[in-house]
């Protein structure tokens, strides 16, 4: 059993860099996950989450206990995404095709051939996450979080509002968005228009 | 009664928040069929939520971060280690401009013999010692101006004035010798008497 993650955080806060890496070890997939939602490109999205790791290193002396610490690292997250979609730092938009990915999981290409990242179903969910991160692409950067926060992490309307700045109902008409977006791209039938998207475009 | 807009509204909610909605949906095959669709939907989103990449991707993600935070280290240390230099630079550079008058004196000054520069400092440091003496001598404490009320004897005057009135006697023509008593002979009476009793006061008061 691991050390917990207030001793974790205590000793981080004393600059132990060690202990604030295990920290990162243990939350890096989840803010990883929904960076590489929100951009557009691997490379951003790493770029992205290890600024978010960043901040939370530079921060940490404020942390006082009162919340959860990943509670506290999804508020640096949520604020570093909404200062990237103001800032020039998404390199390319739109550029993200399975051969980009199976690039950064494999150094050689050549590895590729009978290694489980060739997998079909590796293969498969990597051309669902191509079609997700399109379909992501083409909503403004905040409807974009809205979804994930409300889809990947749970948080209710009212608490994404918060965090968002933004009123609930501006929330809401995201969520949708993002949702009936999706629905076109990822159903079978994604070339009739959906009565859904029509209804949609009035919410 | 069923109605597909209202439903659909609310389809994004039911799917969701995993709403039972079954009663709603059995009515329309529409609306049944559009539940399925986004429910499959975010399963299929869902399916994302679990990370894909390897552990080699992911040791390397963390050495690059572990790099990173060294250097955001390094940076700051080095940060703030030249602001400590600035600000020591800054500290002997305001003592230069401190002493500079000093200075400027010292490169401008006439030569004096040493004996007589000793002479005047020894001077000066007994001047001053004593004027830290004066200045320790205890001061005595300022006069106080006290009112005390003084009761005096006020000299009291009485001033009694008697009116004494004496019949006037008509005279009739007769002889002047017969009538006149001889008590009175000589004595010419006034109009009024006046008595004045002064009591404890000069003999020039009025």
């Amino acid at each position: 059993m691991g050390e917990s993650d207030a001793d974790l955080i205590k000793r981080a806060q004393l600059r132990d860099l060690d202990a604030f890496c295990v920290l990162a070890e243990r939350y890096a997939r989840r803010i990883h996950l929904l960076a590489s939602h929100y951009c557009q490109n691997p490379q951003d999205a790493e770029d992205l989450s290890q600024e978010v790791w960043l901040k939370a290193y530079q921060g940490l002396q404020t942390f006082r206990f009162d919340s959860s610490f990943y509670t506290w690292l999804r508020r640096i997250t949520i604020n570093t995404f909404l200062n990237h979609r103001r800032s020039n730092f998404f390199r390319r938009r739109g550029h993200t095709t399975v051969v980009q990915l199976l690039q950064i999981d494999s150094d050689d290409s050549g590895e590729l051939v009978g290694s489980s990242s060739a997998s079909p179903e590796n293969i498969y969910n990597k051309l669902l996450f191509e079609s997700v991160v399109n379909a992501l692409a083409e909503l403004t950067p905040s409807q974009r979080l809205a979804f994930l926060l409300r889809h990947y992490e749970g948080m209710s309307y009212e608490e994404i509002a918060n965090a968002m700045n933004c009123s609930t109902g501006t929330v809401k008409k995201g969520v949708w968005r993002t949702i009936v977006k999706l629905r076109a791209r990822l159903s079978p039938a994604a070339e009739t228009p959906e009565p859904l998207t029509d209804l949609a475009s009035e919410y | 009664m069923h109605n597909c807009r209202e439903v659909k509204e609310r389809l994004i909610e039911m799917v969701l928040d995993g709403v039972d909605c079954a009663a709603e949906l059995d009515e329309c095959v529409d609306c049944r069929t559009e539940f399925a669709a986004l429910n499959a939907t975010l399963r299929m989103t869902r399916r994302l939520s679990e990370d894909t990449s390897d552990d080699k991707y992911w040791s390397g993600y963390h050495e690059r971060l572990r790099q990173k935070l060294f250097m955001s280290e390094e940076s700051s240390h080095a940060k703030a280690q030249r602001r400590e230099e600035g600000a020591k630079k800054n500290r002997a550079s305001d003592l230069r401009l401190l002493f500079a008058p000093l200075r400027l004196c010292v490169r401008t000054a006439v030569r004096v013999p040493v004996p007589l520069v000793v002479l005047t400092i020894l001077a000066f440091a007994a001047l001053s010692m004593f004027a830290v003496r004066a200045a320790r001598r205890p001061t005595t404490p300022s006069q106080v101006i006290v009112h005390v009320p003084v009761e005096v004897p006020v000299v009291q005057e009485k001033v009694v004035t008697r009116v004494v009135y004496r019949e006037r006697r008509v005279s009739t023509r007769k002889s002047p010798d017969a009538e006149i008593p001889a008590s009175l002979n000589g004595f010419k009476p006034t109009d009024d008497v006046k008595l004045v009793v002064i009591k404890g006061g000069t003999p020039y008061e009025k």
